[in-house]
């Protein structure tokens, strides 16, 4: 396909391979807010009137032509005369017709009937369009109450939502091809297709491949060279596992995962308030998988650490997880029992999201329009989060041998102070009687003394004799004090104190914004503070309005994800938990592969895993797996991937080492002719298309290779754009977001990402024409040309090469650059380097 | 529903998944404002809109703070009578301070009839005045929020709640922009140093739409274009030297047949080039003779930053911009038109600020032809009280019942008063427009059924005015 380029100030090109979503049937406007728009017209005129005008004869005691206007559904039913009432279609719909007298019987009948008014048919039509609502029955009858969604065995057999399946590597053909199970899939199906795949990677595309898969970063020179030189069979597994066992693979994937936890450091809203313990959370993540925490508990922390492991500090910062979201922090008491479900709506959507691809958020305001989640289920799920809020937790995170050290330390510091008031007591006093004699030496230093309680006391020591002892107590103390610093006895042991305290050994004292219970809540910013941080009880709630309350709820699981008496996954809160163990409840459940939501999460998360290797998820939505999803291209692998990761202990790196090892990860780029005719977007998989690094790993990438990059890990993130440390550790304020990242697709915080889109901007260009630190990195990258340039100008293009591309120039290429930094001194090297960063082989990686 | 029809559903519509990008993005085009070629994926190539109309393009005075229609455009001669009796049953929680709730409060700006329409306007905009016959008011606007930045979300983007796209993106999403040199949608905010309006740049947002379409903040401290200069040690020379570079060395690894992205990717660089010439051009106001500075008042100390904004704003409009939005003060209140204390001193200055400046761009539009395909629009997040929040000076709470804005220019009938409010001022009472209403017309005067304008996103299909919006016809010419 040709693309036909336009030309705009901004976006050019959206990828065709790594969009966010793929097309889906249109959805007819009659979600939440349609129905809601139309209930406020009924509520407001459409009720008064059907009541008034129409109930008697329409109304179940009388129905007549059959037809009955005492509910929704009753009266979408119609009547002898068929429809009446056509949602969406109000001019259409016989009712507006004969109300209006446009066609007859008109209605209301009778002989002194007056027309309607033309505000009342407007406001009918109006109503019928938006989709004719009911905020409830106008009589409550057995037959008027709407059934519920019922979830049903054939709901729970969808291939998201059933257990999971052992399949086994299909039988191939070219059994040489595959390398591993993953290419048994792969492979039969582009055998059906009868297309060839493309060959394999060299060895350079493939150590820069995945190093930036794997860690973000390009490979050093050094590290290409010594693959290269690796003759054993086995040298691309050791290149893997040297990367997975590397600290910036957590920081890689610890990215990819902030983005569907819409991980962002402030409150959002009027004020965005700065959350200063926030980072905890994005270091946790770093850690959990640099250390392969099993997925499992990865994910149980995140939703209930500290219940689950209330001593440890990282399942703490874990919970950081749920309150990530915004945060309204300037509201009034109308609007805060509505605030209150928003918050908790944020915590549950995002978890449904991020652990289950499921739009649970949909079922709010009534029952899933197309996944089997009755609004119940919704709320009963929801009510996990009831008493859940935001604290600050201050925690001491010393070592024993800190602790040890800090005891020994007060203990010695006790025993000079000690000597020190000793020395107070008696000596300081004979000291000074003893400095100042008679007086007589002494009245040029009185003279000079500012403080008026001293200077009098000393005064009438000397001029009338009194003695020191009967002075007030609190005047003695006060001259004492002045004195002290005269006295040599008591200069020594103050001396010996001040060393004690300069020896004061350092604590880890941390502060840690977690999302737990019975703590200090964080709060909204009003003025009375009058505003409940949480309401004891969670409802479940009529169209989510919390002016209408169906009944209270206790916590719950998806129907559809439970194969088991829920009972099965609810903890007993133990008595001393200062939390209600709901959230561990719903964590369970969440992990649960034989009877829950585990075999779900296991799917979703092997799916992230192969979005972010290969450019598009084997299911392309990666945030949705319901009856909308895009369906799986390879049913059986993502089944086979998500049974091994389940069955090795959770352990993701193997996954990672299973995808980036299979003879699929390793094609190169450029498809055979025949598989690109009959697949043109790859979905079977016969090539490795480019892909352009995202937002955080361009920017890391001109850093690394221009030798400026900071190495130092976590801690609190900088809100300096001109930092050097790698990307994650931006301080991610949600009004103020980092530009140099904004403008390649950064997403943007607020909810939940699935995967990233990919444009190609003008700004981009001028980013990396005029961008100060792009400049300044590509200056200071000029400068560790220069010596070879010095040299000779063609080394320093071919260490340039081997710095940014991993590969050495082709001739062509050579001659280019030497042509251009010839005579230019640094300069040249400057403009040279610039523009190799602007290359697109700097931001699309083969 | 049974779970296999909903299956089937969803499959047959995954079975389109199948499809490229392009494909969907071509989908969305012709779903929005009228077809592009389904193979052009980008969200500013310029489209048809879905019916004929005058206005082309769209500059909007923001009245950032929420202006006070009692003190402005609404003339309210009963308030003056009832000058110090309370206001009848009133909920205190309806402005932001419950506990600072005086009684009506007359205007303390004098009131003259203006042009053949004969409407009345306050002695605050001596100069807008003049153009009353070309303005059509509507009186009786009403929003959700007492409170600043669910106001303003409401306002730019159709809900109180932040992070959906804003007007600008919609129309920029439906019409695209005339200029491949120059943003399709520019802010500007106050450049005395006074902030940003309440919630910040999610106020020009693209939201859930391309990237492309978000607002461009003309920063009013430093560069007002990110990365826009050339480095002071560059020249140009070399600069398209290098770009010369970037393409030799590009177009020697030819990109295969998979790579669609490259060859876009490599003119992306030509086009910021120009860009640099481009812009900067039309953003400096220099190149405007003498006479027109005066007009606007470039030069008057009450009002020479405004008059700039306004001047750049029609020279954007000129070369093929199609949305531009000023906003008129900063954050925080004595610094925007919220007028919480001394409303007469807070609204006597930045009326001084914006009435010669604005009056001057209706002119100017209308001189150099324009004025028939720019919409200008005169509006701010909500109105102010007619009860004083007392003080020694006096000021005017917030009030989300009544608002009073103006639109005029393109297919705008001039001389229109639409809707009333009660003869207080205190509630729209008369033909009652609301924030999607509001949306609905200017989409409609320029061009775009706003019902048809839509984007969508994660399954739903997402409009500007949701699932409201009545296009107001008595403003349309």
């Amino acid at each position: 396909m040709k693309h036909v380029v336009a030309l705009a100030f901004v976006a050019l090109v959206v990828s065709p391979l790594v969009a966010a979503d793929p097309p889906r049937p249109p959805v007819p406007a009659d979600h939440a807010a349609a129905m809601a728009a139309s209930q406020v017209v009924f509520k407001d005129t459409v009720r008064e009137f059907v009541v008034k005008n129409c109930l008697e004869c329409h109304g179940g005691e009388k129905t007549k032509s059959g037809f009955n206007m005492v509910s929704r559904e009753k009266m979408l039913e119609g009547g002898d005369r068929g429809p009446a009432v056509v949602p969406g279609k109000g001019k259409e719909s016989r009712l507006v017709k004969l109300v209006a007298r446009t066609e007859e019987p008109h209605m209301p009948p009778g002989k002194d009937a007056k027309a309607v008014s033309k505000e009342m048919v407007d406001a009918l039509t109006e109503w019928i369009d938006l989709g004719a609502a009911f905020d409830k029955p106008l009589k409550e009858t057995a037959n008027t109450v709407k059934k519920p969604l019922t979830v049903t065995e054939k709901d729970k057999q969808y291939w998201a939502y059933r257990p999971l399946n052992a399949t086994a590597p299909p039988a191939v053909q070219n059994k040489e091809w595959a390398k591993n199970p993953v290419d048994a899939f792969v492979l039969a199906n582009l055998e059906a297709a009868k297309l060839t795949p493309a060959a394999d990677a060299d060895k350079r595309t493939l150590i820069r491949r995945v190093t930036f898969d794997l860690t973000g970063l390009p490979p050093t020179v050094d590290e290409v060279q010594k693959f290269l030189d690796d003759k054993d069979a086995n040298a691309f597994e050791k290149v893997v596992d040297r990367l997975l066992a590397s600290d910036a693979y957590g920081e890689r994937w610890g990215r990819h995962w902030l983005d569907p936890a819409r991980y962002a450091e402030s409150h959002g809203f009027e004020h965005d308030y700065f959350r200063p313990h926030a980072y905890h959370y994005r270091d946790f993540v770093i850690k959990a998988l640099n250390a392969d925490m099993p997925y499992d508990q990865f994910v149980k922390w995140q939703l209930a650490g500290d219940e689950l492991a209330p001593t440890d500090p990282q399942a703490l910062a874990a919970t950081g997880f749920l309150g990530a979201g915004v945060f309204p922090t300037q509201i009034t008491n109308r609007e805060a029992e509505r605030i209150r479900y928003d918050s908790m709506d944020d915590m549950l959507s995002t978890t449904g999201h991020t652990f289950l691809a499921l739009t649970v958020g949909c079922a709010r305001c009534h029952d899933h329009k197309y996944d089997p989640i009755p609004t119940r289920d919704y709320y009963r799920l929801l009510s996990a989060f009831t008493t859940t809020v935001r604290s600050e937790v201050d925690l001491d995170l010393s070592s024993p041998e800190q602790k040890v050290a800090y005891v020994d330390w007060e203990e010695r510091r006790k025993a000079v102070e000690w000597e020190v008031k000793v020395y107070e007591g008696e000596e300081l006093t004979k000291g000074f009687v003893k400095w100042l004699g008679d007086g007589s030496e002494r009245l040029t230093a009185i003279e000079q003394i500012k403080d008026l309680k001293v200077a009098t006391g000393l005064k009438a020591l000397v001029t009338e004799k009194k003695k020191f002892a009967d002075l007030p107590k609190a005047q003695r103390d006060l001259i004492l004090k002045w004195y002290a610093p005269q006295d040599a006895g008591w200069k020594e042991r103050a001396a010996k104190l001040a060393d004690v305290d300069k020896q004061k050994p350092a604590l880890n004292k941390v502060t840690i914004q977690a999302t737990t219970e019975g703590r200090k809540p964080m709060r909204h910013h009003t003025a009375d503070g009058s505003i409940p941080d949480f309401y004891p009880k969670t409802f479940e709630l009529k169209r989510g309005d919390t002016e209408q309350k169906v009944g209270e709820v206790s916590v719950g699981v998806l129907q559809v994800l439970a194969r088991k008496p829920e009972a099965g996954w609810m903890a007993e809160k133990p008595t001393t938990a200062g939390t209600s163990f709901r959230r561990t409840s719903l964590a369970n459940w969440m992990t649960d592969t034989k009877d829950g939501a585990g075999s779900l999460a296991a799917r979703v998360m092997v799916n992230r895993l192969w979005h972010h290797h290969f450019g598009r998820g084997i299911v392309s939505t990666l945030n949705d797996f319901g009856f909308q999803a895009d369906p799986p291209t390879h049913p059986e692998l993502l089944e086979w991937l998500a049974n091994d990761l389940v069955a090795n202990g959770w352990k993701l790196k193997r996954v990672h080492k299973l995808l980036v090892t299979s003879r699929t990860y390793q094609l190169s780029g450029t498809a055979t002719a025949d598989a690109l005719k009959a697949d043109p977007d790859n979905r079977l998989w016969h090539h490795r298309p480019k892909r352009r690094l995202e937002a955080e790993a361009v920017r890391d990438n001109w850093l690394a290779v221009s030798g400026q990059l900071d190495p130092k890990m976590y801690g609190p993130g900088e809100a300096n754009e001109a930092m050097k440390r790698r990307s994650i550790y931006f301080r991610i304020q949600r009004s103020q977001m980092i530009p140099s990242l904004q403008v390649f697709d950064w997403p943007d915080s607020l909810t939940s990402a699935a995967a990233r889109p990919v444009t190609t901007t003008a700004p981009q260009a001028l980013f990396f024409l005029n961008n100060p630190h792009v400049r300044t990195a590509a200056n200071a990258w000029a400068a560790t040309l220069k010596p070879f340039a010095d040299k000779n100008p063609a080394d320093a293009v071919e260490r340039a090469y081997l710095m940014a591309f991993g590969r050495p120039p082709t001739k062509d290429e050579s001659a280019i650059g030497v042509e251009f930094i010839a005579g230019k001194g640094d300069k040249g090297l400057q403009g040279y380097t610039l523009a190799l960063f602007g290359l697109n082989e700097f931001v699309y990686v083969d | 529903m049974l779970p296999s029809r909903r299956q089937l559903l969803a499959r047959c519509g995954a079975g389109i998944g199948s499809l490229a990008l392009a494909d969907l993005l071509g989908r969305q085009g012709l779903l929005a404002a009228d077809a592009k070629p389904a193979a052009d994926p980008n969200p500013l190539a310029p489209k048809k809109s879905h019916f004929a109309a005058k206005a082309k393009a769209v500059i909007w005075i923001f009245v950032n703070g929420g202006h006070s229609q009692v003190d402005t455009w609404d003339y309210k001669p009963e308030l003056i009578k009832m000058d110090g009796k309370p206001l009848p049953n009133f909920d205190k929680t309806t402005g932001f301070f419950p506990g600072q709730v005086g009684p009506l409060m007359k205007s303390p700006f004098a009131w003259k009839q203006h042009g053949e329409s004969g409407k009345w306007v306050s002695s605050l905009f001596p100069h807008l005045s003049k153009h009353v016959d070309q303005m059509a008011f509507i009186h009786s606007l009403w929003t959700d929020s007492n409170n600043h930045s669910p106001a303003l979300f409401m306002m730019n983007t159709g809900v109180p709640r932040m992070g959906l796209p804003s007007v600008g993106a919609w129309v920029t999403y439906g019409l695209g922009s005339e200029n491949e040199n120059l943003p399709g949608f520019v802010v500007m905010s106050d450049p005395k140093g006074r902030g940003l309006p309440k919630g910040h740049t999610l106020n020009w947002t693209n939201g859930f739409l391309p990237g492309a379409l978000q607002g461009t903040w003309l920063k009013p401290q430093g560069e007002p274009i990110d990365n826009l200069k050339r480095a002071a040690d560059t020249t140009a020379a070399e600069q398209k030297s290098s770009i010369d570079l970037m393409t030799r060395l590009n177009k020697l690894k030819e990109p295969t047949a998979a790579d669609r992205d490259l060859e876009a990717r490599i003119k992306s660089f030509e086009l910021a080039y120009r860009m640099q010439e481009v812009a900067p051009e039309v953003m400096d106001i220099s190149k405007e003779n003498k006479e027109t500075q005066e007009l606007y008042g470039v030069g008057r100390k009450e009002c020479d930053h405004f008059a700039k904004q306004c001047l750049t704003a029609r020279r954007m409009v000129e070369k093929g911009v199609r949305f531009v939005q000023i906003y008129s003060g900063g954050m925080d209140n004595q610094l925007s038109w919220d007028g919480h204390i001394d409303i007469q001193g807070n609204h006597q200055g930045f009326a001084d600020e914006t009435d010669r400046p604005v009056a001057a761009l209706l002119s100017d539009l209308k001189s150099k032809g324009l004025l028939d395909s720019t919409l200008v629009v005169w509006a701010g997040e909500f109105g102010r009280l007619p009860i004083s929040q007392p003080g020694a000076k006096p000021g005017r709470d917030h009030n989300p019942h009544a608002n009073t804005v103006w639109l005029a220019g393109g297919g705008v009938k001039g001389g229109v008063s639409y809707g009333e409010t009660d003869e207080v001022g205190f509630k729209a009472a008369v033909d009652k427009v609301d924030t999607h209403d509001f949306h609905a017309t200017l989409l409609h005067l320029l061009g775009m059924e706003h019902e048809k304008l839509t984007y969508l996103h994660n399954g739903r299909r997402y409009r500007l005015t949701d699932v409201a919006g009545k296009v107001v016809k008595k403003v349309v010419a």
